[in-house]
């Protein structure tokens, strides 16, 4: 009976907890919507630098048909899924994070009964729920119809992408929350998360896939966790892998994700024990 | 000193629909309408004057502040502050007047006090020797000497106050506003900034201008008030004028020996408690000592008051 | 005289202002290490992708590796001038919606100047170090010889460059005052600029260079003055004459721009009406 009672209980709290995330979700969904201007602004800009990209391997290619078994056609569906990605990885969390810490409103927020992380991904969620008719669409209708209509290279490697997709949007989040939390310890965050955002946009394979880099560098990057934020997802996309290459990726991705994660909770269980004992 | 003529301000707000399919409409279409936050003010302050604003929030008041200091652009109207429109003149008129806004701060939070001094000194002008001159005079009506050298982010908020009243004083302006002043401080840095209002005044002749929710302010500062509701202006002139036009009654309450209570003409017996009445009489018409006369003479008393109507109730009565 | 006076009153203010600047990184010294670190490296990796693609392809619309280079490096150090004077431009939606302008409403200075220059961004200069070095690297790559002349018309052409950069984002910026939105597109900014000024902008359809030439000029930030510096394509014009241009065409944007602002503070609301 009073097993009964306390499991009854359990669930309620926990059905009470997932209304609140669902909350945020949509409130969320309704802010990110607010402004119009912000979207239309978003859409010219990001569509801009798109296109100035589609260009640039057009110039590239000039000369050659294709370059490593790479040809432009390739190149122009890898620009156009690169930007639409680029929209489903957006996140903010970092800034969350700092805000919370600048304004000393952090310690309220890790006393709160719902985990602040899960708001924040509630959050995130939401904005990119919002994201998805404001800026992804438009990108797709206006990518398809000025460079190229972006078809997965076949059914099944589009399955894989939205797996390998799904892995880089963790590895991503889990990324900046580490980087967000590092501001307990260096207030003055913002230089090191600036870093991190130009590493991860220029040796991700967000604008050149690392294919054009020498071996070298290939090693390294293969090593670190940017690549298989948007090179792996995107080169599934387009086709440009071997079986071999295929499973390695998805594990070193699933690795990263675990990895990110024991990261985060450990460093989320020394930040809420700091902030308890010293109040933030 | 300063003139406002005709003043209004229009804002235009974005009509917001709920939920999600509100959003998404949003996107496509957005009806919008205009607000009247100030509709045509008029009135005049001379030089020297304590002027305290008060009114409800959302009434006005800091709008209306924010036109007169040059922040704000009327949507018509003008305001001449020395006899120069402050739209049109902006740069020059706002080297005689100075603006502390409540809890925001002009002062460089990661510095010492001194720099942000520095820096305004600068600004407006002031040579060196005029600059120590006016420091001393600040620092005989706040103490500020001592702060100078403290960073700002590790000053309370009643330091910042003072150093941001320093501030807005450096220039020595000829107008002073203030945009809630006291929101937010202990009862001793009120203090000190009801002093330093009142010194000011005194000893610079510095025209004075206040918006305010704390009737103390109003009761120990201003020579006058004007009472802003819905954009307009309710009532404009001193305290006790106004304390006649609102509420031209005075309260008398007599404690008798028993419960049978008189009545009395010229006053009207508004409540009764046991032994105690309470009368409320017209000051026009008759006075406490002439109604005293006349109940003691229908029955023994054993105590007397007389109750003004106070301030809050004023305020009550304006905004309602 | 009047003119004279002004001119000695803004001066006067604005080296105060770098005084408080350099102040407030004595105050933060790890900061300044962080922008010392974060800056360089990401124009030195940024530099790097582009050494690997013109290793791969040869080269990009007729130029090659050096005179990319010193495209690259003429276009970061006036990034980096950006940065230095007119970075607030990217957080002006900022100001506007927390209602920041009001300060500077109420002295007796130009609001625009006092938006930029009293937090004059001194850790730009850390984007001014990888710059230098990659132009420097460039001009010793293609055997490009610096003289005076060269170096004055250098110093005009980035002066333009700034300007043609600090107006677009005032631009940009002031358009919060009529949206009253707090969104900066300071990422997206440079991402267009760096596309249109670390290439060559010939690469891109005919109608595009005329929008880059004629109505957001930013084909005058590098791609037309390092074309004539380095006599590639079919420039007609010397570089005096170009760098001129550049500073002639950075002072229009920065005055229509200038204009476009003072018409946008009309409609500035403060805060928290």
């Amino acid at each position: 009976m009073s097993s009964k009672k306390t499991s009854n209980k359990f669930i309620k709290n926990f059905k009470d907890k997932l209304n609140v995330y669902l909350y945020v979700y949509k409130i969320q969904i309704i802010r990110s919507m607010a402004y119009k201007f912000d979207v239309y602004g978003n859409i010219i800009m990001q569509t801009i630098i798109m296109i100035a990209t589609a260009y640039f391997w057009k110039a590239l290619f000039n000369s050659a048909d294709s370059m490593g078994g790479v040809t432009v056609d390739t190149m122009l569906t890898y620009t156009v899924v690169s930007s639409m990605v680029s929209v489903l990885l957006t996140t903010n969390v970092e800034w969350r994070i700092t805000e919370s810490i600048k304004k000393g409103t952090i310690a309220i927020d890790m006393m709160r009964p719902v985990n602040i992380f899960k708001v924040f991904f509630a959050e995130n969620l939401g904005a990119i729920t919002a994201l998805i008719f404001q800026n992804l669409l438009p990108i797709f209708i206006i990518g398809s119809l000025i460079i190229k209509v972006p078809v997965p290279n076949n059914l099944q490697d589009g399955l894989l992408f939205i797996i390998s997709l799904i892995l880089a949007f963790l590895i991503n989040w889990y990324l900046a929350v580490i980087f967000g939390m590092w501001g307990f310890k260096v207030i003055e965050m913002s230089a090191l998360i600036q870093v991190k955002k130009h590493l991860l946009r220029l040796l991700s394979g967000s604008i050149i896939p690392i294919w054009f880099f020498p071996n070298w560098l290939r090693g390294i990057l293969e090593c670190l966790p940017f690549m298989y934020i948007y090179q792996m997802p995107i080169s599934i996309y387009v086709g440009q892998y071997t079986s071999d290459s295929l499973r390695k990726g998805l594990m070193v991705q699933l690795m990263w994700v675990v990895i990110l994660f024991v990261t985060k909770n450990y460093l989320e269980k020394r930040v809420t024990k700091s902030v308890m004992i010293q109040g933030g | 000193m300063i003139e406002v003529k005709n003043l209004c301000k229009e804002y235009h707000v974005v009509k917001k629909e709920e939920g999600i399919k509100g959003a998404l409409k949003g996107l496509v279409k957005r009806e919008s309408h205009k607000i009247a936050a100030v509709s045509n003010i008029n009135f005049n302050i001379k030089e020297g004057e304590i002027v305290g604003f008060i009114g409800p929030n959302g009434a006005g008041k800091s709008t209306t502040i924010k036109m007169m200091s040059g922040i704000l652009t009327p949507t018509s109207g003008e305001v001449f502050i020395d006899g120069k429109d402050i739209t049109k003149h902006r740069k020059e008129v706002v080297r005689n007047i100075g603006v502390v806004f409540g809890q925001r701060t002009q002062l460089n939070w990661d510095l010492r006090l001194g720099e942000t001094f520095e820096l305004l000194r600068h600004i407006y002008q002031v040579d060196k020797e005029q600059y120590l001159k006016t420091l001393d005079t600040m620092d005989e009506i706040l103490g500020v000497k001592e702060l100078l050298d403290k960073p700002v982010r590790q000053m309370s908020l009643g330091q910042r106050v003072k150093g941001d009243l320093v501030a807005a004083m450096i220039h020595s302006p000829k107008v002073l506003f203030l945009d809630e002043p006291t929101i937010g401080l202990d009862v001793s840095s009120k203090y000190a900034l009801r002093k330093f209002i009142k010194e000011i005044n005194e000893r610079r002749g510095t025209t004075i201008i206040l918006t305010t929710h704390d009737l103390g302010d109003i009761q120990e500062l201003c020579d006058r008030i004007i009472i802003i509701n819905n954009g307009s202006i309710m009532e404009d002139g001193n305290l006790s004028g106004i304390v006649d036009r609102i509420a031209p009654y005075k309260t008398l309450i007599i404690q008798y020996f028993d419960e049978k209570i008189p009545e009395v003409e010229g006053a009207e017996l508004i409540e009764t408690d046991g032994n105690v009445a309470k009368y409320r009489f017209m000051k026009s018409e008759t006075t406490a000592a002439k109604l005293i006369e006349e109940l003691s003479a229908k029955k023994p008393i054993q105590d007397i008051a007389v109750e003004e109507t106070g301030i809050e109730e004023i305020i009550r009565i304006a905004y309602s | 005289m009047r003119v004279f006076k002004t001119i000695s009153h803004y001066l006067r203010v604005t080296l105060a202002c770098v005084k408080m600047a350099f102040l407030i990184i004595v105050e933060y010294p790890s900061s300044i290490i962080g922008w010392l670190i974060s800056n360089p490296i990401q124009f030195i990796v940024g530099f790097a992708t582009i050494q690997f693609v013109v290793e791969q392809f040869g080269e990009i619309n007729g130029w090659n590796y050096g005179q990319l280079a010193v495209l690259y490096g003429l276009s970061v150090i006036s990034h980096a001038l950006s940065m230095i004077f007119f970075v607030q431009g990217w957080f002006m939606g900022m100001y506007v919606i927390e209602g920041e302008f009001d300060r500077y409403l109420t002295r007796p200075l130009s609001v625009l100047y006092q938006f930029f220059f009293t937090q004059i961004n001194v850790f730009g200069i850390t984007d001014l170090i990888p710059g230098i070095c990659v132009f420097i690297y460039g001009c010793y790559k293609i055997h490009f010889t610096v003289n005076i002349m060269n170096v004055l018309c250098i110093i005009i052409m980035l002066a333009g460059a700034t300007l043609i950069r600090g107006g677009v984002y005032i631009l940009l910026g002031t358009s919060s005052f009529f949206t009253r939105s707090a969104n900066d597109f300071g990422q997206y900014t440079q991402e267009i600029f760096d596309k249109t000024t670390m290439y060559p902008i010939s690469m891109y359809p005919e109608s595009l260079q005329f929008i880059l030439t004629y109505i957001i000029p930013i084909g005058w930030v590098s791609f037309y003055p390092v074309s004539s510096m380095l006599s590639i394509g079919d420039s007609v014009s010397g570089f005096p004459q170009v760098a001129g241009i550049t500073l002639i065409v950075g002072m229009v944007v920065m005055t229509i721009a200038g204009i476009f602002f003072k018409y946008g503070l009309r409609s500035y609301e403060s805060a928290g009406n």
